[in-house]
């Protein structure tokens, strides 16, 4: 099955109801505070469908944060064989898409080194909006922005004071 | 709480739409830096790759090799140089291909 296909499905039998097991593969822990503040009053997870769940036979959205201690990769590549498909994984934060940790005897620095990625949320760490707008893309319930963002300041600053 | 039950009864749905409405906070997150190519020399871009402590920049040749993925937000590239790196703004950053988050801005300052 493609990620594509995979996101069809997911969108078609997922797009309103999802539960969501997070694992955390030696994160400092700032990635889980966010996550929890999902389900504060304020960004309110719940109202959109998406519920957490203590057990990965339950899940349908494996949320991974940390960068993939060695240690642990067993213990993550079974908790994704634990989950029923269709299934799709969630990379959290800037050390599991390889920025704080480099790959080394300890860690294996990114969670695509182990876990097939579907989602990618930059941050350090990616603030509850953030996550949700992840968790919408990862349904297809949210367009992907980044794809054309030019991350370019069009007009220089100094220059642009100068000619007004 | 009763007329979102009773509006959930009505049409069937119980889930809302996101974003009901632009979120307040959102003003105030760290966000990634954006460049301004003009101010860009190879000059400056080695130094801010030396900088930057997380290995989201890279210089190959005249272009900044940028990972939106990699950088921590930690607006030490903004305050060393703050003609050249400002704060995006931009925080919904979720990607479904990791290579989209690896932008290229190419070095428009002079060969300095």
């Amino acid at each position: 099955m493609t990620p594509e296909e995979l996101r069809e499905t997911v969108a078609r039998q997922f797009g309103r109801s999802l539960h969501i097991r997070t694992l955390d593969t030696g994160s400092c822990a700032v990635c889980e505070q966010e996550i929890r503040l999902l389900a504060a009053p304020h960004y309110d997870l719940h109202r959109l469908g998406f519920f957490f769940t203590p057990a990965p036979r339950h899940a349908d959205l494996l949320l991974v944060t940390g960068p993939m201690i060695r240690a642990f990769a067993a213990a993550a590549s079974k908790t994704y064989e634990a989950m029923p498909g269709p299934k799709v994984v969630v990379a959290t934060g800037a050390c599991a898409l390889g920025g704080v940790y480099p790959s080394d005897p300890f860690t294996h620095g990114t969670v695509d080194a182990v876990l097939p990625v579907d989602v990618w949320i930059p941050g350090c760490p990616p603030s509850p909006l953030a996550l949700l707008q992840g968790l919408g893309v990862a349904v297809g319930r949210l367009a992907e922005r980044v794809r054309d963002l030019p991350f370019t300041a069009p007009d220089h600053p100094e220059r642009t004071r100068g000619d007004s | 709480m009763t007329l979102w039950f009773l509006r959930g009864l009505r049409r069937g749905v119980v889930t809302t739409r996101y974003p009901a409405r632009p979120d307040g906070s959102a003003e105030h997150l760290p966000t990634p830096p954006a460049f301004h190519p003009q101010a860009l020399t190879r000059h400056v871009a080695d130094d801010l790759v030396a900088l930057c402590p997380s290995g989201a920049l890279r210089r190959d040749d005249d272009t900044l090799l940028y990972d939106v993925g990699k950088c921590t937000a930690c607006g030490r590239c903004a305050a060393e140089a703050p003609d050249v790196a400002t704060p995006s703004g931009e925080f919904e950053l979720a990607a479904t291909d990791r290579s989209v988050l690896i932008k290229r801005i190419p070095l428009q300052g002079g060969s300095r």
